[in-house]
């Protein structure tokens, strides 16, 4: 076989292939949705001040809370991620990588 | 020959801090020193400092005759921060004894071309984590989001959140398939279905302009931030800067930049959570405590009232100290936060220098732990550099760090000497030396990293594999990467030596804002369209590139001499209005009249670097437009001229990408 037609041969391997959909819906849907969240940020900030100076705790306000979730949305997502990576990833690309020895 | 590297470079770094500490001496007695805004200069976080910070140099006794005019009466304040020179100087001569040491082990390991741009692939993902960890902190997070806070509350911090998430894009859809596919520069990955020379030759011009233009910046910064601090001559710390990150390059290649980096970023942590912990304790651990005490601070209050927002006479129902924790004293184009946020959360993932970083692991997964060490190191960071901010708005009060410098870039610096014991204390002064020279590692391991990734695109893509065709056996490669990193190390002082009055902010824009349009759409498309070709790539590269380089160029952060004109006309009208009614002028009006004068009749005639009287397109980022620009112009090129054998060859990428099937090791060599 020529290098071409191995690489076409695991490109169409059924393994590969749940691989590769797995891994692109996940990454980007969680990429998106957190850009989205992200993005919420200059859009409330700059249109919508007055959302930010509703007061929540004492002086501290929504706007303060809200900077602070894009810290946990971040450090979420980033954990979420590796969990499912080591968990599904990694394990599929194990089982793809045994197959084709 | 090992033995004569290793001499030769304690020989460059003692003559060059000798040659420091001398210069730094004679100068000390020198009348005036020139200052500047600098820190905020120093990195990506620059562009939003930009407006804080003051461009052009002026003699110390105006600065100071500004903050007097200035109409803040926030209590006498120190108008210059003077760290011990002696503790301070020890304290650089041990960091530079340590990194130079760490060169000389480095360089013992440093044999073939992988071992230079990549140490090898030997870098754990943890290591790796701390240092791109350091390549976020810079002195501009460091001094610059700091001082922003404390001025302008909240909107300052606003500024941590797109260094903070840019981690995700390059968590999610670049660090990994990076590391399968590529090897040790942008374009490797790029050329893999392409033309080679083409693609290489033009990512290699994108890598070196973004990688150019970032590092000016820093050197210009340095070089500011180092007179400032120690009233060091600019000349002499962009020399000594730039001698100390050619040798820890041309010495150490990536193995020597990762450790510098890894050193300075456990130093930043380290200075960052003392100074967080201070603040903490004081505050009682109780941030409605804390919050309380800041929003109902008389200073504070006056600062945002008087300084901010220019009400002479309180309006009534404003309350002026909770509206330090609320958005709009800073930011005030919204389009333009959304347009630095897209910078950011794109730009990022598209920077060489970082780029390059996922090649020092060994395996995609280390890839992805690194990315999320580094997230976790860089969130606390940035909420501790709040947190902070805050505090030194609170026990310093923004009149006082404003009377320093106008950017608020030394609020950090006083804050530590501060919470030491105060100025000329002992624990002060050992707290503010620290601060100090913490600030000079950051900006020595951040240049290091560029200047490698510039020599990697100009030896690795243009040299072995352009003009050699990539037959050249591994001394010659290691060889031509330390001749080339000589080369760019030395063009970078001379430049900055060039730059010392230009505009660097405008700078590091255009780096974020071609890293973000030309870069990251091009990367992009080649890993996950089967489609995408050689005329894509280029068309997208150059569209992107020139899109942003443009619209910088007309934007509102370059210099615009009509604008300075007519601001300094308003000083002498307003002056000279006070002295016909009468008034005998101060000394430092006078001082501050004849300034702005000669400041008028300068730039009266002048023009923008590119002909313009004032700003054409109104954002400070083009990302908005220059992004979208750069990903139709990839599409359309690739869709224009379609290549069989890159669709063919897609199977290859893909596979090789999500798998790491093929993967190019250290082992390979």
């Amino acid at each position: 076989m020529s290098d071409k037609q191995q690489w076409e041969a695991i490109a169409n391997h059924s393994k590969f292939i749940e691989l590769k959909r797995k891994k692109r819906n996940f990454l980007f849907t969680w990429w998106i949705i957190s850009t989205i969240y992200y993005l919420l940020l200059p859009v409330i900030s700059g249109y919508f001040p007055e959302a930010f100076r509703i007061k929540v705790i004492g002086p501290i306000n929504f706007g303060y809370l809200f900077i602070l979730s894009q810290f946990v949305m971040a450090i979420g997502v980033a954990i979420y991620y590796a969990h499912v990576a080591n968990k599904t990833f990694d394990r599929l690309t194990k089982q793809l990588l045994e197959a084709l020895q | 020959m090992k033995k004569r590297i290793a001499a030769l470079t304690v020989a460059l770094s003692l003559s060059m801090f000798g040659a420091a500490a001398v210069c730094a001496e004679a100068s000390a007695t020198a009348a005036a020193p020139q200052v500047a805004a600098p820190a905020a200069a120093v990195s990506p976080a620059a562009a939003p400092a930009s407006a804080a910070a003051s461009q052009v140099a002026a003699p110390a006794a105006s600065v100071a005759a500004k903050a007097a005019v200035a109409p803040a009466k926030g209590g006498a304040a120190p108008a210059k921060i003077t760290p011990n020179r002696g503790i301070t100087i020890g304290m650089f001569a041990l960091i530079i004894a340590v990194t130079m040491g760490v060169v000389i082990w480095a360089a013992k390991k440093t044999q073939t071309a992988s071992d230079f741009y990549t140490a090898g692939g030997g870098i754990t993902g943890f290591q790796n984590g701390w240092a791109i960890a350091g390549d976020y902190m810079s002195a501009a997070s460091f001094l610059g989001m700091s001082g922003l806070i404390s001025l302008y509350g909240i909107d300052g911090f606003m500024y941590a959140v797109g260094p903070m998430f840019s981690f995700i894009a390059i968590l999610l859809v670049i660090a990994e398939p990076c590391r399968n596919a590529g090897k040790y520069t942008l374009g490797d990955i790029l050329c893999f279905r392409s033309s080679p020379k083409v693609v290489r030759g033009v990512a290699a011009l994108s890598t070196v302009t973004v990688s150019i233009f970032y590092l000016i910046a820093q050197m210009v910064g340095a070089g500011k931030l180092m007179q400032m601090l120690l009233n060091i001559p600019y000349r002499v710390s962009v020399i000594g800067v730039g001698a100390l990150m050619v040798a820890y390059v041309v010495f150490g290649g990536m193995k020597a930049t990762t450790w510098v980096q890894i050193i300075k970023a456990s130093l930043l942590m380290g200075a960052t959570t003392v100074l967080c912990l201070l603040v903490a304790i004081k505050a009682g651990f109780n941030p409605v405590r804390f919050f309380t005490d800041v929003v109902s601070n008389g200073a504070i209050q006056e600062h945002v009232r008087m300084n901010v927002l220019k009400d002479v006479i309180a309006k009534p129902g404003v309350d002026y100290g909770q509206r330090f924790l609320e958005p709009g004293l800073f930011l005030k184009n919204p389009l333009d936060q959304i347009s630095l946020g897209l910078a950011w959360a794109l730009g990022a993932a598209g920077l060489p220098h970082i780029l390059m970083r996922f090649f020092t692991v060994p395996s995609a997964k280390d890839a992805r732990k690194s990315i999320i060490v580094a997230l976790f190191l860089n969130s606390s960071f940035f909420f501790m550099i709040s947190v902070i901010g805050f505090g030194a708005a609170l026990y310093l009060t923004p009149q006082a760090i404003s009377a320093v410098d106008k950017g608020g870039n030394m609020a950090t610096l006083l804050l530590a000497q501060h919470m030491g014991g105060g100025a000329g204390s002992l624990g002060g002064d050992i707290f503010l030396a620290f601060i100090c020279a913490v600030a000079f590692a950051t900006i020595l391991a951040v240049v290091s990293g560029l200047v490698l990734a510039a020599s990697a695109a100009i030896a690795h893509d243009v040299y072995v594999n352009i003009i050699k065709d990539g037959k050249a056996d591994q001394q010659l490669q290691v060889k031509v990467a330390r001749i080339t990193s000589l080369f760019v190390g030395t063009s970078a002082i001379v430049m900055g030596l060039m730059a010392e009055k230009e505009n660097v902010v405008a700078l590091v824009a255009l780096a974020f804002a071609v890293a973000a349009s030309g870069n990251f759409p091009v990367i992009m498309l080649s890993l996950f369209w089967r489609k995408f070709n050689t005329a894509g790539i280029v068309s997208g590269l150059v569209v992107g590139t020139i899109s942003a380089l443009t619209l910088v160029m007309v934007s509102p952060v370059m210099t615009y001499p009509k604008k300075i004109a007519a601001d300094a006309k308003k000083v002498v009208e307003t002056l000279e209005k006070k002295q016909a009614g009468g008034t005998v002028l101060a000394e430092k009006e006078v001082q501050a009249l004849e300034k702005s004068r000669t400041e008028y009749v300068k730039n009266k005639d002048g023009k923008s670097m590119v002909g313009l009287d004032a700003p054409i397109f109104p954002l400070k980022n083009p990302g908005i437009v220059s992004v979208p620009l750069g990903f139709l112009a990839a599409v359309f090129g690739c869709l224009l001229f379609r290549e069989r054998r890159a669709e063919e060859m897609f199977d290859e990428i893909d596979v090789r990408q999500n798998t790491g099937i093929g993967i190019t090791s250290a082992a390979d060599h």
